[in-house]
């Protein structure tokens, strides 16, 4: 008979509305974790994608001089790892009686197992996707080859002992990679014609590169199978969040973001449930003692209400998963839409994570309220003062604490963030209930100089310090959690944007001879395009520190590094500058005064050979040494796209040695069919095309960007839930004593003023206290977390107060509002 | 032969000033089919004492023996499956559960005492009390009378041998109240029932076999109508 009891119980309740807050938080919690967890896991596999085209691979293993043994790829095919190869090396290309450096890139069938190749029929056009390689005698090369070695298409190329024929323009190569001063133009042939070039030799500088993709558990294994074996020195495993890439920044920064306010957004919904759970149990204190008086035994009415909450579990639940699928395909359909391809799908770990929050949210946030509820003696039948007995508080912190802990780590996966954030999350409830208090009490002496509606609410405050203490508390973390999210996701969009604004220079061009400088200038300036200024540049090596002879000290420290890093530990690409450079910052020693002869040195390399400012640096330039001293260390903006250096000299101590200059600038897309002719008169310069990266680079934002605007909204929607929860929870308190005004004959618009100023108060005061309490989570999140500069958010000091006085008064009238609709009658045999 | 014995029964509760004592060594019986008025001002203790003699609470000295059964060797669950069998009631506050129709609130006891045909026999009740019609109304949507003839109808379908009645008709007005009271008087004729009301109507009282008068805790007066 229990279960029909039961299933009727809860049929009623929701028809009638009395579970909606229960069924919604529970509903939402799921609808949350579900929806976010499917969105960032098929968010970041779509990333992973688009950033593994940086790669062309999901993984590659970079092996320096040698082949790697072939059990390792024998190895990779047992694992269902797909794998190509690619092998690059520098060359002279001839053509036409002329002869020119290029980078030979000969790759396998499958290349690139990431992304996607375009050939074009002319330079500087737009290329068309394809699927196949060059064939056999043929070769695809970049369009400033073109330029360089006056090509054709049909032109014949000589590299090394083989002769090809330009078929094609390599218009885009998703492992393009990008350094503007030792990128040669790409020549692209199939690794089948290797062999016919003749340049393989023993001691041949030759770069091995083994690129593998496949399922992320099938690359998982053959990596832990894999990695121990490389020796650290010639051999390098590289994925694309191992932080080469330009994106790894922002893809860990958005990473650490989703994930904390994910975390945010289920614990909020965690404490809308809490709320609403309390409220569930008190409304059925009567049921539960009328059961008792009719002889209903305890584990009867332990069974009834148990499986009441089980099935409400169950609906929310459903009703979460249901609204979190549309959710999520509507938000991908959308993003895809946006984006203009399709996310890749994830597996079903998501809902199982989703269900499981339901069920720990719903029953653990119950327990305590439940354990109460059938504590319920039948004598509250006609002692209607009775509540349960012999329950002590600390049990529902511990178990609610747990919970949210649990939750926690359930959902980062991680112990030491699920510890850090929980206990700096204690204290901080322990202050911010401190404050309340204090807040509140000093509030009743400004009360009292008020009008009649304010004198009853602040009254009010006064008389529930405790209960509205512990309101406030809650509406504090929830707004608190609101304008961190916001804070946080208006932070992170404007460092992205800073970086890579739409005029972003997309061009470089390199080897622009002394004489071509200023005509260089004038054309930029007659054509209205955006340039950098041209720096020269001088190649040199540094030969020696404060008199010791740097060369082993400085291989050895690079040999990581050294490889993959061009133009540092072999040679230097050196400038003078008699003003310091646009994104750099001087972070030891001055920027030279006129006449002073010095180096500025770029921080991290100032760190990696260990100098400072006094230091004596020798450099060898063509024949002639020469040595300075280290005048400052400046940092360097990596991310933008412009000519950065290492090692900045004062003007004069360079000027007389041969320099070519370099510049970078933006054209806009629609203007690049005009590229041949504006440079058609510096035949030596040479353009690099850095569009592609740049597009990758904000198609990658953009999905980051979208995604956590979307948290932002979910975090929203839980706040909001908390706030409508405990505004319901503390106006049933406050319940009888508006009827008992109401009956004594207080105006309904007395009433509600009184209520609304006392939520205004309330709220307000919630919003000024989770105002400083969010700019001190921001501070700490960004100068931990996020490495970024802190700031200040003055425009929140103003917002959060103001939001939480109007929410929370609307809400707590809006409610008050349908209470007082009711005849006074009514409304006294409804608390009875 | 007396269904329901009180034997120097007190009650104390403590409170801050001290122990209070609430009833005071009272002793009387109850016969069965008797209907018996338990009257006496605000604060007399009527309702504490309707609370021990239904086994919703417990005496701190004396007992209350139910059908020979001594409520004090009973723990909560027994008791409650005492009442289950014996017992019926009715409150002043009628106390329906709020989401459940008048024909689920009567069913319910039956449904607790796993009863075979909880829902037919539910309907006959709802029936006699004057409700077919309302049979799948909330409480809050029937008056105040209604909700009194569903909770009468609730009394009485466990076929209880005692039923207890804490001041039906005090939530009601004269005239809802006469007819509530009439209903409560012929089904407990019908079902031959023990009848305990706790009542300030002096009226009420006049109907009853039986008055106890209490004042400050201590039986006063038992008189006898007609």
């Amino acid at each position: 008979m229990w279960p029909k009891i039961s299933w009727r119980l809860l049929k009623h309740e929701l028809r009638r509305g009395e579970l909606t807050i229960m069924a919604a938080a529970v509903a939402l919690a799921v609808c949350a974790v579900l929806s976010l967890s499917v969105f960032s896991e098929r968010l970041q596999l779509g990333l992973l994608d688009r950033s593994s085209e940086f790669l062309a691979a999901d993984r590659v293993l970079r092996a320096r001089g040698a082949e790697i043994p072939t059990e390792w790829l024998e190895r990779a095919d047992q694992d269902n790892v797909a794998w190509t190869q690619r092998v690059t090396f520098n060359s002279m290309a001839f053509a036409h009686g002329e002869m020119t450096l290029v980078d030979v890139k000969s790759v396998g069938d499958g290349y690139p197992l990431r992304g996607h190749l375009e050939v074009a029929s002319a330079p500087y056009t737009e290329g068309e996707r394809v699927e196949n390689l060059p064939q056999a005698g043929e070769t695809w090369v970049q369009g400033s080859l073109f330029q360089t070695l006056n090509l054709e298409i049909g032109s014949v190329l000589e590299i090394g002992d083989a002769e090809f024929t330009v078929t094609q323009v390599l218009s885009h190569q998703p492992d393009a990679g990008f350094n503007v001063f030792t990128d040669s133009p790409t020549v692209l042939i199939h690794i089948d014609e290797l062999d016919r070039t003749g340049l393989i030799q023993p001691g041949s500088r030759v770069n091995y590169n083994y690129l593998f993709a496949g399922e992320p558990s099938d690359i998982q294994r053959f990596e832990t199978w894999l990695v121990p074996q490389l020796d650290d020195v010639t051999q390098r495993w590289t994925s694309i969040q191992d932080g080469d890439s330009p994106l790894s920044a922002a893809l860990n920064r958005a990473e650490r973001f989703m994930l904390l306010a994910s975390l945010l957004g289920v614990v909020l919904a965690a404490t809308a449930v809490a709320v609403a759970a309390q409220r569930y149990a008190q409304r059925n204190f009567d049921a539960v003692a009328i059961m008792k008086t009719l002889g209903g035994r305890t584990p009867q009415i332990t069974r009834i209400f148990t499986l009441h909450l089980l099935l409400l579990t169950v609906v929310s639940i459903l009703l979460g998963l249901l609204l979190g699928n549309a959710l999520q395909y509507g938000v991908i359909w959308w993003v895809s839409d946006q984006l203009g391809y399709a996310l890749p799908s994830g597996g079903s770990g998501p809902y199982v994570l989703a269900i499981a929050t339901g069920l720990l949210c719903a029953l653990m946030f119950s327990l305590y309220p439940l354990l109460r509820l059938l504590k319920i003696p039948p004598l509250r039948v006609l002692r209607r003062e009775i509540t349960a007995q012999g329950l002590g508080k600390w049990l529902h912190w511990l178990i609610a604490g747990a919970t949210i802990f649990l939750l926690m780590v359930i959902y980062s996966g991680s112990l030491m963030l699920s510890s850090a954030l929980f206990a700096g999350g204690l204290v901080a409830m322990l202050l911010l209930l401190g404050i309340g208090r204090l807040f509140i009490r000093a509030s009743r002496s400004a009360g009292m100089q008020a009008g009649s509606s304010w004198r009853l609410a602040m009254a009010g405050l006064q008389r529930r310090a405790a209960q509205n203490s512990m309101q406030m508390l809650s509406f504090s973390i929830a707004i608190m959690l609101l304008l961190l999210v916001l804070a946080l996701r208006n932070e992170l969009l404007d460092d992205w944007q800073s970086q890579l604004p739409d005029d972003a220079p997309n061009y470089f061009v390199v080897n622009v001879a002394p004489h071509q400088v200023q005509p260089m200038q004038d054309m930029f300036e007659a054509e209205s395009i955006q340039a950098t200024e041209l720096y020269p540049i001088v190649p040199g090596r540094l030969v020696a520190i404060n008199g010791t002879m740097v060369r082993d000290a400085v291989t050895k420290e690079e040999r990581d590094d050294s490889e993959f890093r061009e133009g540092f530990g072999r040679e230097l690409q050196l400038t003078w500058q008699a003003n310091l450079p646009a994104e750099n910052r001087i972070l030891q020693g001055q920027w030279f005064s006129p006449g002073e002869a010095g180096v500025s040195v770029e921080s991290q390399v100032a760190e990696r050979i260990n100098v400072g400012v006094g230091d004596e640096l020798t450099f060898r330039v063509a024949a002639d040494e020469f040595t300075v001293p280290v005048t400052s260390i400046r940092e360097v903006d990596w991310n933008t796209m412009q000519p950065n250096f290492y090692m900045v000299f004062s003007p004069d101590l360079l000027e007389g040695m041969p320099a070519t200059y370099i510049a970078s600038f933006h054209l806009p897309t629609e203007r690049r069919a005009e590229l041949y002719r504006l440079f058609r008169d510096f035949p030596q310069a040479s353009l690099i095309d850095v569009e592609d990266i740049l597009t990758q680079i904000r198609d990658v934002i953009g999905h980051v960007s979208l995604a956590i605007t979307f948290v932002m909204v979910l975090v929203i929607f839980a706040g909001a839930l908390v706030l409508v929860a405990q505004v319901q929870a503390s106006l049933d308190e406050r319940r009888q004593e508006l009827v008992i005004l109401r009956t004594l004959g207080a105006r309904s618009s007395l009433l509600s003023r009184a209520v609304s100023y006392e939520f205004v108060v309330l709220g307000a005061l919630a919003g000024l206290i989770a105002t400083i309490a969010m700019e001190v989570a921001v501070y700490a999140l960004q100068t931990q977390v996020f490495n970024m500069q802190p700031t200040f958010h003055w425009r929140f000091w103003v917002l959060g107060p103001t939001i939480g006085a109007f929410v929370v008064a609307a809400l707590g009238w809006a409610v008050c509002y349908r209470l007082l609709q009711h005849h006074t009658g009514t409304l006294i045999r409804r608390l009875q | 032969m007396a269904l329901i014995q009180v034997q120097s029964v007190s009650r104390n509760v403590a409170t801050s000033d001290g122990e209070l004592q609430i009833l005071s060594e009272l002793s009387f019986s109850i016969d069965r089919g008797e209907v018996v008025a338990v009257v006496g001002a605000s604060g007399s203790g009527k309702s504490t004492l309707l609370s021990l003699l239904a086994g919703l609470d417990l005496p701190s000295t004396g007992q209350v023996v139910i059908d020979n059964v001594n409520l004090n060797d009973l723990d909560e669950e027994q008791r409650a499956i005492l009442r289950g069998d014996k017992i019926g009631f009715i409150f002043q506050s009628f106390l329906l559960i709020q989401s459940l129709t008048a024909l689920e609130n009567v069913m319910l006891p039956a449904e607790l005492a796993g009863r075979p045909n909880p829902e037919q026999e539910a309907r006959e009740l709802l029936a006699k009390v004057g409700l077919s019609e309302r049979l799948t109304h909330y409480p809050n949507q029937l008056s105040g009378g209604e909700q009194q003839r569903v909770a009468i109808a609730r009394a009485f379908i466990g076929q209880p041998q005692i039923l207890f009645a804490d001041e039906p008709t005090g939530n009601l007005d004269s005239k809802t109240g006469e007819r509530v009271e009439a209903l409560l008087f012929e089904l407990n004729r019908e079902f031959n029932t023990t009848l305990v009301v706790v009542t300030h109507d002096d009226k009420l009282a006049q109907r009853c076999d039986r008055t106890l008068r209490l004042d400050a805790g201590q039986l006063v007066e038992q008189q006898h109508v007609a």
